[in-house]
């Protein structure tokens, strides 16, 4: 099992390695420059001209990237084009309020899809099952931008009940030690500030998690159909188990399997809805700053960022394979 | 069905205790005024400062600058740390005489060393600033309260450059102590000292007790950084912001919202005419393009509906802009109401087929920003051009990319805009047509003409106030003769608030505000 996690490991490297190539030339692709970005519409060419030389943007391409991949090797991910901070200093400062975002937005998908899955399965073709089926439908095709400005406009216009967007409502001013807000709130033994930072949760999280919640609902309760129908299942019934053991205890784990490939693959894809998510509600994540620094031909934020994300994402897919594993007995061999 | 029920009670549970903070928080609210800016900004330091809004406003709040406009009209220099001023016949010299016990946010003493030490910091370390404050020549410390600064050659718009925020005056031991870290805890003798800054998130300043003004009314400034458009306009409307400025950007707010601002009592727009151009741009540079024709440049001049574009499209939230100047520039030459082409289509197909183009035979790409108004401008204008017989073809470029192909001289037509970063007919004028700086990304591209080049460097440099105005209106009926562009509009300052807010002055060259005299009522 350590020999495979470690071989697991080692492969990421290659990945990562690809993947910075990708972007390095991409980013250098696009049309535009960040000099002339940076200085905006008042600029002469002798003030960009000066600034391209400050940034070393007048370098060979190979130069840099051989001078990226140099201080990549000590841990340092350059420094921001545009702020002139460490880029690594600026990632870990927003990776907390992605974290935290998408990890309760996975924890709501998982706690709202599969129930609702295993209800439609259970009672396949009723009034709740067809209901669910246009629910779940709205909640996959409905683009996150609408569903984000509806929730604001009904939560937290007409309704007044939530905060329409930020982080913490901003007269809490709790000084950040972890990064998470909840967490530092109640460090700080402000109860009312962690509430607070709570409530601001809710509606970027269920965005969030709409559409995780969605495609696993209906990703169960086909799964749980399927099952149900097996023979062991009958085997499990004619001994006379109860209904709910034969759901839960058989069926459930049986249908969880390929679920949790859908979950850790739909997960990756769900960082890549913080984007726009985090934009629509001020939310302070690495999702925008990769979103700013794209706009702004910021090259060494667009790299290390893409650099996170990849790292999640391989992550997340390593995760996944191993969980995979601990649930069926059958995959646990071929990781020896 | 049981779980919605928790839910809902959980969620009322919630809503009750927010309530009850909130009750707790009213007293803070009222004296804090809340001011969404669209991005975080790139920085607070004024010898880093290259004019970019947000920032440029924050160090406006916590640095004050030797002298500054006087707003309304913002048409005149009035002394802020300096009490008064004098420059000398040949417009080399500038002597200034400072406030007496100003002290900064660091405890202390503002004096002419800490001045000197400010302006030639900006001097050593702001490459935005090289072509003006590269003029400084020398700056000698006459007493503790009186200094002269030198230049090495007359440049009447340096006045005007002090009461930017690159000119800022910083606290020296605040510098000395902190040395990089200046600019994350920048100390100044502002209305607000820097309290905390979170990434992406809010830039909060605490009232200066002290200041020399007289305190502040507000007890603290929050900028909170929300990026898009719809949610800052949910966020004014539902208290959670006071304040709320366009910017003088064409993408902030779509003008629907505008509308259906001025229609909502708890919201007041200001709107202030600015000195913003926005322009149909022509590659004049290039022999092979049909617009190196003036008579087609003239043509498409004549053939855009100005009014229309302006009422229709957009909402009255712009002026009309005749010139290379906006008409409220002190240097405006009012002749040149005359002079701008009119909306004309007749003459302008007259023209296309003077120059001997058939209806039909031209097309071109046109080139324009992002964002949904840019591009209505852009197929307003398209619908023009149709009508004399161009085809034009609209391509929404982001920023970076479309002054890519500017400054490479790859486009025919392209929608533009000019927003000057201080208070002088210079910052058009210069940048804009001086044509041995055509090749960069400011500038009109114009053909060569050592003339015009001569006419304007004498603007810039004459000492003399009505003469330079002289020589500028000048300036404008040269450049109304050789069309540079079509001018289109001149867009508003537009500035939303909630009515509750007070004593808000408008700046509009450069639009930045100062919350000094910013008040809340209570609601």
């Amino acid at each position: 099992m350590a020999r495979y996690l470690a071989w697991r490991l080692a492969a990421l490297l290659p990945v990562l390695a690809l993947v910075l190539v990708i972007v390095f030339t991409l980013s250098r692709l696009i049309p535009g420059d960040p000099a002339t970005t940076l200085l905006g519409p008042g600029a002469t060419s002798a003030q960009i001209a000066a600034l391209r030389a400050q940034l070393h943007l007048d370098e060979a391409p190979l130069l840099q990237f051989t001078a990226y991949l140099g201080g990549l090797a000590q841990g340092d991910l350059g420094r921001s084009l545009k702020s002139g901070a460490p880029v690594l200093e600026e990632i870990l400062l927003r990776l907390p309020a992605t974290l935290e975002l998408s990890l309760l937005a996975l924890l709501l998908a998982l706690l709202a899809g599969i129930p609702i899955g295993v209800w439609s399965a259970v009672r396949a073709n009723s009034g709740f099952d067809h209901a669910v089926r246009v629910v779940s439908l709205a909640g996959v095709s409905m683009p996150a931008f609408l569903f984000a400005l509806l929730l604001q406009l009904v939560f937290g216009v007409w309704l007044g009940w939530l905060p329409v967007s930020g982080r913490a409502s901003p007269f809490f001013l709790t000084e950040p030690v972890t990064g998470f807000a909840i967490l530092d709130a109640l460090l700080e033994g402000d109860g009312e500030a962690a509430l607070d930072a709570f409530l601001h949760l809710l509606l970027p999280t269920t965005v969030l998690a709409a559409f995780l919640a969605a495609t696993l609902g209906r990703f169960v309760r086909n799964a749980m159909l399927e099952v149900l129908g097996d023979d062991f299942v009958r085997t499990a019934r004619a001994k006379g188990l109860r209904e709910g053991a034969v759901v839960f205890r058989h069926a459930l784990r049986n249908a969880l399997l390929p679920a949790l490939t859908i979950v850790g693959l739909k997960f990756a894809e769900m960082l890549g809805g913080a984007v726009l998510t985090e934009t629509v509600f001020a939310w302070p994540g690495i999702g925008r700053y990769m979103f700013d620094a794209i706009r702004n031909r910021d090259y060494p934020v667009i790299q290390g960022t893409t650099l996170v994300f990849a790292l999640i994402f391989l992550l997340t897919a390593l995760l996944v394979d191993l969980l995979s594993a601990w649930l069926d007995p059958r995959l646990r061999r071929g990781m020896r | 069905m049981v779980l919605s029920r928790r839910m809902a009670t959980a969620l009322m549970l919630g809503t009750a205790l927010a309530g009850r903070g909130a009750l707790a928080q009213s007293d803070r609210q009222a004296r804090t005024l809340v001011v969404a800016v669209s991005s975080d900004p790139v920085g607070l330091e004024p010898a880093a400062n290259r004019a970019e809004p947000v920032g440029s406003e924050i160090i406006l709040n916590i640095f004050d600058t030797l002298v500054a406009w006087t707003p309304p009209a913002f048409k005149a220099l009035e002394g802020r740390l300096a009490t008064s001023w004098s420059i000398s016949p040949d417009g080399r010299d500038f002597t200034f005489v400072l406030r007496p016990n100003v002290t900064f946010h660091d405890g202390t003493k503002l004096d002419a060393e800490a001045v000197k030490f400010s302006l030639e910091r900006t001097r050593e370390l702001n490459s935005y600033m090289k072509a003006s404050f590269g003029l400084i020549r020398e700056i000698t410390v006459l007493g503790p309260l009186e200094l002269r600064i030198s230049l090495s050659e007359p440049m009447p718009v340096f006045l005007s450059l002090l009461a930017q925020p690159q000119a800022g005056i910083v606290s020296p031991a605040a510098v000395r102590k902190l040395g990089d870290g200046f600019g994350a805890a920048p100390v100044g003798t502002g209305p607000f000292r820097f309290r905390s800054r979170a990434a992406d998130t809010n830039i909060v300043l605490d009232a200066n007790t002290e200041y020399f003004r007289g305190a502040p009314k507000l007890q603290r400034i929050l900028y909170r950084v929300i990026p898009d458009a719809s949610t800052r306009r949910l966020e004014l409307e539902n208290g959670g912001v006071d304040i709320c400025q366009q910017n003088g950007q064409l993408t902030s707010l779509p003008v629907e919202d505008i509308k259906a601002f001025r229609a909502n009592p708890a919201i007041e727009v200001i709107e202030v005419s600015s000195q913003i151009i926005r322009q149909l741009e022509f590659n004049n540079n290039n022999p092979d393009s049909p617009v190196h024709d003036i008579r087609v440049r003239r043509a498409i001049a004549h053939a855009i509906d100005y009014d229309g574009l302006i009422n229709g499209v957009l909402g009255g939230t712009a002026e009309r802009v005749y010139g290379p100047l906006t008409s409220n520039s002190w240097a405006f030459e009012p002749a040149m109401r005359e002079m701008a082409p009119n909306y004309d289509p007749a003459r302008a197909r007259a023209l296309l087929a003077e120059a001997g183009h058939a209806p039909g035979s031209l097309s071109f790409k046109l080139y324009s920003f992002q964002g949904s108004l840019w591009g209505s401008v852009a197929t307003f204008i398209q619908a023009n051009l149709a009508a004399i017989g161009i085809k034009a073809t609209v391509e929404q470029t982001e920023f970076p990319a479309l002054r890519a192909l500017h400054v490479a001289g790859r486009f025919d037509i392209a929608l533009d805009g000019r927003q000057p970063w201080y208070n002088d007919p210079d910052a058009h004028i210069t940048i804009g047509y001086l044509s041995s700086l055509a090749n960069t990304a400011m500038s009109f591209r114009m053909p060569p003409d050592a003339e015009l080049d001569a006419l304007i460097l004498k603007a810039q440099t004459t000492v003399d106030f009505e003469q330079r105005r002289a020589l500028y209106q000048q300036v404008q009926r040269e450049l109304a003769a050789r069309v540079p562009a079509a001018y289109l509009f001149s867009n508003k300052i537009i500035v939303f608030k909630r009515a509750n807010v007070k004593g808000l002055v408008v700046n509009s060259a450069p639009p930045l505000s100062e919350y000094w005299s910013v008040w809340k009522e209570a609601r």
